[in-house]
């Protein structure tokens, strides 16, 4: 074992609160708004065919390996992928390669936190009324803009409020991690998960007997609202955009590839089960997203705007749906300021549990590599990513978000899950791998599960990486349709990245020359 | 919404609802 680490390493309090906390990682934004626009632009229920294949090849099997890893990890004294992948493989490279499962977590706070922070203002708002009246969706997105300082009206001057909220959101969180696991994130996830579904289910009962909110349109009802999103098309299964999307959401709305997983499973005993937890979580977010996710926006939308209004919007994305559209609903719904609370509080939690689990990661790395103190290693991971989230919140309309975005939040976890299932399954062996997700399991695992992780779920993972870089990187990369005025920005989003990475590459090596005896013990 | 519609939102629904619940029912029994 390491002999550096004097202080036992944390550990969760109790397995239902670790349940809580991976599933709470797991629940985000994308579970309500992401979720529901995918479905109704990829062939409604049908798509739910390659969306549930894609769950039981890609996700769950992805959810394990994340599992196995982390908890591998923790014996050895590592809650990060560097240490990690330095036990999988016994290669100089291997800790280095796993520095971008600190990089990934880490610049997703970055932006993601103020994204977070929209969803508090908003419930916010919803509760003063401070966008009453505003009755359009174009109204509404005039709002937003000048909340975010992209233009001036009578709402925000300036942008002083997005940044205030951004204030209350970011310390929030680096509380929360202060803390530690056990007080900090596991405390969190039990207020949290259960007050996610008691607002989801609120939400989904209010919506249910909604019935025809204007008799004078009685197609605009809440039952050819669940038809818009269930209804199955089956000849968008022959289109391989629909199979690739459903794929890439099952990829997102179970948090994989960011690194974050581990950090939590790492945390566990060493004969703690990883199996039946990793169902138990997946399910859980699979409830979230499906059942309440997919009962809410868009069928609320159609029963107040109809189908050609709400095909519109879906069209144009999860982020105008839940900005420029739900708020509008709202305030056409009885009691709509108290409901138009809760569902932004509802992302608003669903998203700020999701950014403790990113921050996680680099903390786990400064106590253990660094050993510093919870929390001087808080105030160090909230002061560099609040500082690193400045040009975000003032460069957003020069596309700064998005350009971090595709590269960290599209393209980067795909690539990372790639490495981690290469590093595990293929370089550190299928029946290492095997024995290590199976040990301490509470359920047997059948054994064609290893051939589909080997083969089924990487081959999953490649094509998403080569088509979304063929589809979107190559444009993204070169550029494509960006303001020359915006050049200088899309750079200096680059530059803050890379030297993030680099940062990240040097910590390690220091960790690592400072600290480690390269242990050449490999399980049999 | 259609016959298929119905289909597909029962079929979906149960088949999380059985994998919810039978994954938290042998979690709690192991606890």
């Amino acid at each position: 074992m390491n002999q550096s680490h004097p202080k036992p390493r944390e550990q969760w309090g109790t397995r239902m609160g670790l349940i809580m906390a991976m599933a709470a990682n797991a629940v985000g934004l994308g579970n309500f708004l992401r979720f529901p626009v995918q479905c109704v632009n990829n062939g409604g229920g049908a798509f739910m065919i390659p969306y549930f294949v894609a769950f039981i090849l890609l996700g769950i099997p992805l959810m394990w390996i994340e599992w196995g890893i982390g908890r591998f990890g923790g014996k050895y004294g590592h809650g990060t992928t560097p240490g990690m992948f330095h036990y999988l493989w016994k290669h100089p490279l291997a800790k280095y390669i796993g520095a971008i499962g600190l990089l990934i977590p880490f610049a997703l706070v970055v932006y993601y936190n103020y994204i977070v922070s929209w969803t508090l203002a908003y419930s916010v708002f919803s509760f003063t009324g401070k966008y009453a009246g505003i009755m359009n969706f174009q109204g509404m997105a005039d709002f937003l803009a000048a909340y975010q300082g992209k233009v001036s009206n009578n709402y925000f001057p300036s942008i002083a409020t997005a940044f205030l909220f951004f204030c209350i959101t970011h310390f929030s969180m680096m509380w929360i991690v202060s803390h530690g696991v056990s007080k900090g994130i596991e405390r969190l996830a039990k207020i949290a998960m259960p007050l996610i579904f008691v607002f989801g289910i609120i939400l989904v009962i209010r919506v249910l007997f909604l019935g025809t909110p204007d008799p004078k349109f009685p197609g605009n009802n809440i039952a050819n609202g669940f038809g818009f999103i269930w209804n199955p098309d089956f000849s968008m299964l022959k289109q391989s955009k629909v199979w690739l999307a459903a794929t890439g959401q099952i990829f997102f709305t179970l948090s994989v590839g960011f690194g974050a997983i581990q950090t939590y499973a790492s945390y566990l005993k060493p004969k703690d089960d990883v199996v039946l937890s990793g169902l138990a979580t997946s399910a859980t977010n699979e409830f979230c997203e499906v059942i309440l996710g997919g009962s809410i926006a868009i069928p609320v939308m159609v029963a107040f705007f109809g189908l050609a209004q709400t095909q519109t919007i879906a069209a144009s994305g999860a982020f105008d749906l839940g900005f420029f559209a739900m708020p509008v609903i709202f305030q056409k719904m009885a009691f709509g300021n108290l409901f138009g609370t809760i569902w932004f509080f509802l992302l608003f939690l669903a998203g700020i549990t999701s950014s403790v689990a990113m921050a996680q990661p680099m903390m786990a790395f400064l106590q253990e590599e660094f050993k510093m103190t919870r929390k001087i290693a808080a105030w160090i991971v909230g002061t560099m990513t609040f500082f690193f989230t400045l040009p975000v919140i003032f460069f957003l309309k020069h596309g700064f978000l998005n350009e971090i975005d595709f590269w960290i939040g599209t393209f980067g976890l795909v690539v990372f899950a790639i490495l981690e299932v290469v590093l595990f399954i293929w370089v550190f062996g299928g029946k290492n791998a095997w024995k290590e997700i199976n040990d301490g399991a509470d359920i047997r695992l059948p054994k064609f599960i290893l051939p589909i992780m080997k083969y089924v779920t990487l081959a999953y993972l490649v094509v998403l990486m080569v088509f979304w870089f063929i589809q979107d990187g190559w444009g993204v990369m070169t550029m494509k349709g960006v303001a020359a005025a915006d050049y200088p920005y899309i750079w200096f989003a680059r530059f803050m990245l890379i030297g993030i990475g680099i940062c990240m590459i040097f910590l390690v090596r220091i960790a690592w020359q400072k600290k480690h005896i390269i242990q050449q013990r490999i399980p049999e | 919404m259609t016959t298929g519609g119905w289909i597909f939102i029962a079929l979906s629904w149960s088949f999380i609802l059985v994998l919810m619940i039978a994954s938290f029912v042998r979690v709690l029994r192991k606890k």
